[in-house]
């Protein structure tokens, strides 16, 4: 049973592909990171999802959520969907919320837009206030945003996410812009209440510590996916065991291990393996593509690690 | 809230104080003896320090400064050397009517701007959003006074449906008094409405990229009900800066659309005022434009709190 699933999206802005046919997809209560680098395709791939892809930008393929498409499908539908089957977490707090207006009115607007009556919906955003855990929230429900620090609002945020139970909660890179001790106690209060969650980040500690299911992005496509500690433990696409390397902690005096060259800008990925210009194993074969391979773990690759 | 009220009023106040040392200051500045003037080339040393008695011309500037300055806060402006009328009256009268002068010119440009700038900044991707942008562009370059003698051509000359002039006061027969405003109202508000659109599209546009439109996206507002709830208020702090500038060239605006169409307003007042050298009654309707400046700053500062919550602590 999938709550969630995602066939062959591709997300393109004029002639420039930038998400190609990724698919995947989550079971009711599942807890799937998606991580690669900046310009992987991980936020166009959850705002496709969304539809709130920005303008000129468009999605196609197949996504489906608990029976209901999310792709191609008129924004008049998708509306009714967004903030009550689906919410997302976005990574800025500083500017996610409306300056000019009480916390308490906009966390309560994602409820009257989805037909709960004012005073129930107050009520109940005192209620959710409480369960991210702000202290006093009938105090914070009367605070403008500039009143509160960068996690206060990004706990608002999350209440705002889960006003109207939805089935799946996407979190794009949430605790990025928050101070580390802060990023800890989002982490987990996400990991308590999130029902299903795609979870967006390139901080791979991250995805370990929340996720039991991962996929990589780099180029616009998934690379490799699989369950967390078996990608984590035994990658198979020299990519992720480039980041793995990267990310883990070398003894004082040695160098610091890194993958080659930076990412390319979109459109100028190689053709074939999209990693192979900074692959150390890149050979003739490169030069075709390599789909997704293998069942629980699959991976796009020639010459995969073990 | 009451902290930044009372630090703009005192602003306000201060700023007044010393808008009418300047404006005294200049006019003592200007040669030219009000006495002297009065009586002509072939008066006597005697007839003229009398004169100057009377005027209260002759004593310490200071004095004169305060006596003026106080009788202002009264709304005595003193009596006018030339026609030996009070001057505060007339000021009054002629006050009311570039108030509603300016007044209904800013209305129309909001009218004007506001839908026509953010229908522009929504549909800044296609050729109808542009073609705003471009009819703007070409109301910005075009005077007040020169819309004006263009739509007297139109409406007055040719179509014959307006006057061209002249100022009926509403307590004479309001449907003429409407009428006879309406083509400074159009010529006044058309040219600032043209500016504002710019103000407005560009100020929705930024406002659209904001991440706060985003999130309304997200909990299920379409892209237009977003803009409607969210973003809207927050477009219009920007605007409300601009408005307040133009509000205020929109008072200087006044003096010259009164001459083309013949309205007893304070710029009429004004330019009789210079063409009479009466100095006092000069340094009145200036003072009283100065200050409707000012007033229109303080208003502003006041719309921001109103608007802005992050303002109502600040100072």
């Amino acid at each position: 049973m999938k709550l969630l699933s995602v066939e062959g999206l591709s997300v393109r802005a004029g002639e420039l592909e930038l998400v190609r046919e990724v698919s995947f997809a989550i079971a009711p209560g599942e807890r799937v990171g998606l991580i690669g680098e900046s310009g992987s395709g991980k936020s166009l791939t959850a705002l496709s999802l969304m539809g709130l892809l920005p303008e000129g930008v468009s999605a196609s393929g197949t996504a489906v959520l608990g029976g209901h498409r999310l792709l191609g499908v008129p924004e008049k539908r998708l509306k009714g969907l967004r903030g009550r089957t689906v919410s997302m977490v976005f990574q800025e707090p500083m500017t996610a919320l409306n300056p000019l207006m009480r916390v308490g009115a906009q966390v309560s607007e994602v409820m009257t837009l989805h037909g709960r009556d004012r005073a129930a919906a107050r009520a109940r955003t005192l209620d959710l206030l409480d369960r991210v855990r702000l202290p006093h929230p009938a105090q914070i429900a009367r605070a403008y945003p500039h009143q509160l620090s960068g996690g206060q609002r990004q706990r608002v945020m999350l209440a705002i996410a889960l006003a109207n139970e939805p089935d799946l909660l996407i979190c794009d890179e949430p605790t990025t812009a928050l101070d580390v001790t802060v990023q800890k106690q989002m982490l987990e209060l996400i990991a308590e209440v999130a029902p299903a969650l795609l979870f967006i980040t390139h901080d791979l500690a991250v995805v370990a510590s929340m996720c039991e299911r991962v996929l990589v992005m780099y180029g616009g496509r998934v690379v490799e996916s699989g369950p967390m500690r078996e990608v984590f433990t035994r990658p198979r696409h020299r990519y992720t065991e480039g980041l793995l390397d990267a990310s883990r902690l070398t003894p004082r005096g040695t160098r610091l291990p890194t993958i080659k060259g930076s990412v390319p800008s979109a459109g100028a990925f190689p053709e074939g393996c999209v990693f192979r210009n900074r692959c150390p194993h890149a050979g003739p074969r490169c030069e075709t593509e390599p789909a997704l391979t293998g069942e629980a773990h699959g991976y796009a690759c020639w010459h995969p690690g073990d | 809230m009451i902290v930044y009220l009372v630090k703009r009023l005192a602003v306000l106040l201060a700023s007044t104080a010393v808008a009418g040392v300047v404006v005294f200051a200049f006019m003592a500045l200007l040669p030219g003896d009000p006495a002297e003037i009065a009586l002509g080339v072939n008066a006597t040393p005697e007839a003229v320090a009398q004169l100057r008695q009377q005027y209260g011309t002759d004593r310490p500037p200071v004095t004169q400064f305060l006596d003026w300055f106080g009788g202002l806060v009264t709304g005595d402006f003193g009596t006018s050397y030339v026609t030996s009328s009070p001057i505060g009256p007339q000021i009054g009268e002629r006050l009311a009517v570039t108030a509603v002068l300016v007044t209904g010119g800013m209305v129309i440009a909001l009218l004007v701007a506001v839908p026509a700038g953010t229908f522009a900044a929504v549909h800044h991707r296609n050729p109808l959003g542009a073609a705003i942008s471009a009819v703007s562009q070409v109301g910005i370059a075009i005077p007040a006074f020169l819309a004006g003698i263009l739509l007297v051509f139109v409406f007055a000359v040719k179509a014959q449906a307006l006057p061209s002039g002249g100022y009926v006061p509403m307590a004479e027969d309001p449907a003429q008094w409407l009428l006879s405003l309406l083509l400074p109202w159009l010529s006044l508000g058309l040219v600032q409405g043209a500016v504002l659109t710019r103000y407005v599209r560009s100020s929705v546009l930024d406002v659209m990229r904001e991440d706060y439109l985003r999130t309304a996206r997200a909990k299920g507002r379409g892209r237009m009900g977003a803009l409607w709830r969210h973003g809207l208020r927050n477009a219009s702090i920007p605007v409300v800066t601009v408005l307040g500038l133009q509000l205020a060239t929109l008072l200087i605006g006044a003096v010259v659309v009164e001459r083309v169409f013949v309205i007893p307003g304070l710029g009429d007042l004004l330019l009789n005022g210079v063409a009479g050298r009466d100095l006092l009654l000069v340094q009145g309707v200036v003072m009283v434009l100065v200050v409707a400046v000012l007033l229109i700053n303080f208003v502003v500062d006041l719309a921001y709190a109103v608007l802005d919550p992050r303002l109502r602590g600040a100072p």
